[in-house]
């Protein structure tokens, strides 16, 4: 008997232990915000707007395709601190604001110019928001735009941006995935500075954000990758577009595929050939006590396109189409490198590997880095090979009748 | 003395988790940035040395915890004296890594909750074990090592698959001489982890085979060491310096940082798994040295008397040592190394090792039989 109730108290203690879970959170009475935009405030510095899921709209029923409403709402708020500006919005939204899943960081193009560092604290430190989040900059508008834009390939906007990301950086070339911690830590390296890949809103942007957009096949607003956009002290100070971009996703080692087009005795760009496997080498010369940087680039490609008479199954003649795409790569590198030079901003993170390989030269040249990255002399060689044409020979341009 | 007896892999595994413990968690010496592996490494050095002072009291004395050899060798009075700081030194230790994992859950996961609810939970738990007895804590060191290790390997090679180990970032080695690296080991790495062997000395004896005991236990420390040395090099070599100088859990950083294949991503929670098995053994033998040690010191008959009030204590003083997570973790790396753990760990015992050796350097038979 006395054990009896000695049991009963135990069990009844425990409860009293186990119930009170403080951090219970139920999911319907969390708002999941899956992308965040800032802007230039125009009374406090910061405007914040959240793209918050409405699950009801989301979720796939049986009669296909789920709700009828937006999938997505976008609130806004505004304040002196990221931290205030979303404690703010809790005025509007009914249910407590839940960070974990945000996948996106908008940063418009104005404040970026006036700098992000005021940012970074608020994502790095809070307990939720995971600093694998990606950020893009908002090139020519407003970040509220961005993230209230509808997209119909995929429900929630923010896939849309994801995906275009993974995809120009798979097939193109021109972006990479920079998130919050690649940020800081370029930031606080003396040998690099961070560059952040860019979107343009292109169309109307107020017809962009009805769900009519969606159902029509020529959306009226869309979202474009366009490039990288460099930093320095935290500052944005340049783009880096098309080709340029490219040459900087070649030297900072992210190339996973891209396009090479170059003319042909006149035919512009008649020739097109995709590298796929591509290797970056950095290395140091010192000479006379002077360092200069090594970059070695080593591709392999496929012929995509020839729209001219050849002998594709020359291999002699092949030999001439490596040294083509070979030249148009180092053309696009050295373009790239000169405008990182011009902006004084070490994007490739050269100054890291000095750092590495070489700490007494390092200790030197570390105060004014991005000044003597700037005069800083830089080769580039390029090797590409040519591996397979695709499923025909020679092109029918070599029978085409006259 | 309880009449415990622990079989030589059950001894084995409590020494790896328990010096792997909390060190894992908060040990690393950040301020030597790419280079801190190498202190851990040469840490580990001087703790496998430090346990052989540890073995060679034991050898005189092998059926005697350290509060009962102390007044053999010190005398009785002193000895006692020696014994009970002893006593105060391993509740102290229990209640700071008590309060290590109640800060880390507080400032991760459990951001509501209060402190002090967290760490009740985990030390009642230990409380029940101990009340138990060591047989049983032993038993379940040897169930959560498995455990331990599944989630160790199945993390590495997740981080592998997710290329994120960037090797490069452990360049350049010795930036800034050796210099920064020995004090470092001095003042922190020798005495945290390696250092807290002195608490396997209240246990020793309970190791069904004697002779095991130098073997199972420096290789005990070796592995221990050997993880935590990979750990270490895992987490600068996913986080850069920056972020692993910016973490105060940087293993926590580096965990969250796995995103595979779209969809194996957020493994916070095998980290937390670790931290709370980890946790519960490393409190737990501290503790059980704290309880087992007022056993014998103020001859009561029975450890089970003492778990509860013990438990308690420790727990109170886990919320009272410091106001906040600041003013812990000074303490932790500036003041109780070179304070505490350097007295309790190897001054101390240097001096029994002396006088102990003067007591029974005619025979070494009658200091054995002594009971």
């Amino acid at each position: 008997m006395k054990n009896l109730f000695a049991c009963v108290l135990l069990l009844l203690s425990t409860v009293t232990l186990l119930s009170g879970c403080w951090d219970q959170q139920e999911l319907t009475d969390l708002a999941f915000v899956m992308a965040m935009g800032v802007d230039k405030g125009k009374k406090e510095k910061f405007d914040v707007s959240l793209q918050v899921v409405v699950p009801a709209s989301v979720a796939s029923g049986q009669n296909g395709g789920g709700g009828q409403g937006s999938p997505v709402i976008v609130y806004k708020s505004s304040g002196n601190n990221l931290t205030e500006a979303s404690r703010r919005a809790a005025k509007q939204i009914p249910r407590s604001i839940y960070y974990a899943h945000t996948k996106i960081f908008v940063i418009s193009e104005e404040l970026a110019k006036d700098g992000i560092l005021d940012l970074l604290d608020a994502l790095d430190r809070d307990a939720v928001f995971r600093t694998t989040t990606f950020v893009t900059i908002a090139k020519g508008g407003r970040a509220e735009d961005f993230i209230a834009t509808l997209t119909n390939l995929d429900k929630i906007p923010v896939q849309k941006f994801i995906k275009t990301l993974q995809a120009t950086e798979r097939m193109l070339g021109e972006n990479i995935k920079v998130s919050i911690d690649d940020i800081l830590a370029n930031l606080i390296d003396p040998g690099k500075e961070p560059v952040i890949s860019a979107f343009r809103l292109t169309g109307n942007s107020k017809k962009g954000t009805t769900p009519q957009s969606v159902v029509t096949t020529k959306p009226p607003a869309l979202v474009t990758a366009d490039g990288l956009a460099v930093f320095k002290g935290g500052k944005l100070a340049g783009w880096l577009t098309g080709n340029e971009a490219k040459g900087a996703v070649w030297v900072m080692k992210k190339m996973q595929g891209t396009d090479i087009n170059f003319n042909w005795e006149g035919k512009k760009d008649a020739v097109s050939t995709i590298p796929f496997i591509s290797k970056t080498k950095i290395s140091l010369v010192t000479k006379n006590g002077k360092p200069s940087m090594n970059v070695l680039i080593e591709t392999s490609f496929k012929l995509s396109e020839i729209n001219v008479p050849y002998e594709v199954t020359n291999s002699m003649s092949m030999d001439v189409i490596e040294k083509k795409t070979a030249e148009q790569i180092k053309k696009d590198v050295e373009r790239s490198i000169h405008k990182a030079q011009s902006l004084k901003a070490d994007i490739f993170g050269f100054g890291d590997y000095v750092h590495r390989v070489n700490p007494n030269i390092w200790k030197k040249m570390k105060g004014d880095w991005n000044a003597q990255f700037a005069k800083m002399e830089i080769h580039v060689k390029v090797d590409a090979h040519y591996r397979s044409a695709g499923k025909r020979n020679n092109p029918f341009w070599n029978d085409l009748k006259q | 003395m309880e009449k415990a007896k622990i079989s030589a892999r059950q001894l084995f595994v409590l020494v790896v988790l328990f010096e792997m413990g909390s060190a894992i968690l908060v040990g690393y010496p950040v301020k030597l940035k790419q280079d801190a592996w190498i202190a851990i490494l040469l840490g580990m050095a001087g703790g496998i040395l430090l346990f052989l002072v540890y073995y060679r009291l034991f050898l005189f004395y092998p059926n005697l915890p350290l509060t009962s050899y102390v007044q053999f060798i010190m005398g009785k009075w002193i000895g006692r004296f020696i014994g009970f700081f002893y006593i105060i030194y391993f509740a102290y230790l229990a209640a700071r890594v008590l309060r290590d994992f109640g800060e880390l859950l507080t400032a991760t996961v459990y951001t509501q909750t209060p402190l002090f609810f967290l760490m009740a939970l985990l030390i009642l738990t230990i409380i029940y074990a101990l009340h138990k007895g060591f047989e049983v804590l032993a038993r379940v060191g040897e169930l959560y090592f498995g455990v331990v290790y599944f989630i160790a390997i199945g993390g590495f090679f997740l981080l592998i698959f997710s290329g994120l180990i960037h090797l490069e970032n452990l360049r350049p080695i010795l930036e800034n001489g050796l210099m920064p690296i020995f004090k470092s080991v001095l003042t922190q790495n020798l005495t945290f982890p390696f250092g807290e062997m002195v608490v396997f000395t209240m246990v020793l004896p309970y190791l069904n085979k004697p002779e095991k005991v130098k073997k199972v236990c420096i290789s005990g420390i070796i592995l221990s060491g050997i993880n935590f040395t990979i750990a270490c090099v895992i987490n600068i070599a996913t986080l850069g310096t920056g972020l692993f100088i910016r973490s105060p859990y940087p293993l926590l950083s580096t965990v969250s940082k796995i995103e595979l294949a779209n969809f194996i991503e957020r493994l916070d929670v095998l980290f937390m798994l670790y931290l709370i098995i980890a946790g519960f053994i490393k409190v737990a033998v501290f503790t059980y040295a704290a309880i087992i040690g007022t056993t014998d010191l103020f001859q009561f008959q029975d450890h089970k008397k003492l778990t509860l009030p013990i438990g308690l204590f420790i727990l109170l003083t886990a919320m009272m040592i410091a106001k906040n997570y600041a003013e812990h973790i000074e303490e932790g790396l500036r003041v109780v190394p070179i304070y505490v753990h350097w007295p309790f760990q190897i001054i101390i015992p240097l001096i029994l090792l002396g006088v102990a050796y003067f007591r029974n350097r005619h025979n070494q038979q009658e200091a054995v039989s002594i009971k």
